[in-house]
């Protein structure tokens, strides 16, 4: 048996969640979600000198994602969006937003494009601050934006087995957060790859901090990489 | 923050809780709207698709052609068969991504039945056996077969 009649077999089972975590396996594997979950992967390990924030900040991430697909889910089974209208805007314009988005989100952290400094005087932005100084709120809008960024096959997976699932079982919500959980998976197992490896080694070189800051340039020019393709792809 | 994850992850426990024993009474509503009659009129193919194909969207629609030419060319003469590729983004094509609710790059098969009914049914298997040329075929010709029988 090979490994794709394997994930066929598993994403046709009788057993709904069984099979919504399958299909959410083979969307992990499938183009655009493996080219946004690389580039997750970068961001999130970004910050590699301390272990357990990288796992957690991949499994913010997966919240992200899950946020998404049970938002489409829930207003497809429960308030009965149409499927097809939904899924050829999300095709359309998901992935045309999702390119120069990339790029410009590289050129802040480049330092090209200055953000306007806050004042951290008021409580709201500090919070803020505190937020986006541990990564949390940055991976779980990564992962939330990221969901949103269908392509032909992953959009076949989602709206051609998923939600046609969801609908049968008149579950807006848990089949679609197994499938979430699947597709965020590859960036939580790496997430802790990155913590048992990489941070041991950071230590070992006791360069944490200028080994940070090369990471922060090499995430950059991959989102740039990947912003690039899918504007390539889509705008010319 | 840490906190936040763990609510989190009982909220998802307990809603694992709340929907499994669903699944196991088994109580869902099949979608079935499958019409089985021996009479058929004629059977459409069509691989939606835009004008921007992706690799495995090709590979999708090609293979389906090749099926059909190599094992369904008296019925595609006959007219009882029809096969198209059809790009979804073109205004020409709006009645047939319409009649067909295609929702982005996909396989439809079509049946119209000579009391007049006609039923519509993604395949979403051949997107798994695009790895496998032989394999793809072999499923889809099995599958258009089945049509014609009636089931």
């Amino acid at each position: 048996m090979t490994l794709m009649s394997f994930m066929e077999a598993m994403s046709t089972s009788s057993f709904p969640l069984i099979a919504a975590f399958f299909i959410g396996l083979m969307t992990a594997l499938s183009p655009c979600p493996l080219a946004t979950n690389i580039t997750a992967i970068a961001y999130i390990s970004k910050k590699i000198g301390d272990g357990k924030k990288t796992l957690l900040t991949g499994v913010v991430y997966t919240l992200g994602r899950m946020f998404t697909y049970v938002l489409l889910a829930s207003l497809i089974v429960y308030i009965g969006l149409n499927v097809q209208a939904i899924s050829l805007f999300l095709q359309k314009y998901g992935e045309r937003i999702l390119g120069p988005l990339l790029i410009i989100m590289s050129l802040i952290m480049l330092n090209i494009i200055k953000l306007p400094s806050l004042k951290s005087g008021d409580k709201i932005n500090r919070l803020k601050e505190k937020l986006s100084e541990k990564g949390y709120f940055g991976s779980f809008l990564l992962g939330v934006i990221f969901a949103l960024a269908f392509c032909p096959f992953s959009a076949v997976l989602f709206f051609g087995m998923l939600i046609p699932l969801a609908l049968k079982y008149s579950d807006g919500i848990l089949i679609p957060s197994v499938f979430s959980l699947a597709t965020g998976l590859p960036v939580i197992i790496f997430a802790f790859i990155l913590t048992f490896s990489v941070s041991k080694l950071g230590k070992i070189m006791n360069k944490v901090q200028t080994f940070e800051k090369y990471m922060r340039y090499a995430i950059a020019i991959i989102f740039l990489i990947v912003g690039a393709y899918y504007t390539w792809r889509i705008w010319i | 923050m840490n906190k936040l994850i763990y609510i989190g992850i009982g909220l998802f426990i307990l809603l694992l809780v709340f929907f499994i024993p669903k699944y196991i009474n088994g109580d869902a509503t099949a979608l079935s709207n499958s019409k089985i009659s021996s009479d058929i009129e004629k059977i459409e193919v069509y691989h939606f698709h835009a004008t921007n194909q992706c690799y495995s969207c090709k590979t999708v629609g090609n293979y389906a052609e090749e099926t059909i030419n190599t094992y369904f060319s008296d019925e595609l003469k006959s007219g009882k068969l029809v096969f198209g590729h059809i790009n979804g983004e073109l205004p020409e094509n709006k009645a047939l991504v319409d009649k067909y609710e295609a929702k982005g790059a996909s396989l439809l098969i079509g049946t119209y039945y000579k009391d007049g009914n006609f039923t519509k049914e993604e395949n979403v298997q051949v997107w798994y056996k695009i790895s496998n040329k032989d394999d793809y075929m072999g499923y889809l010709k099995d599958v258009i077969e089945q049509k014609f029988s009636g089931n």
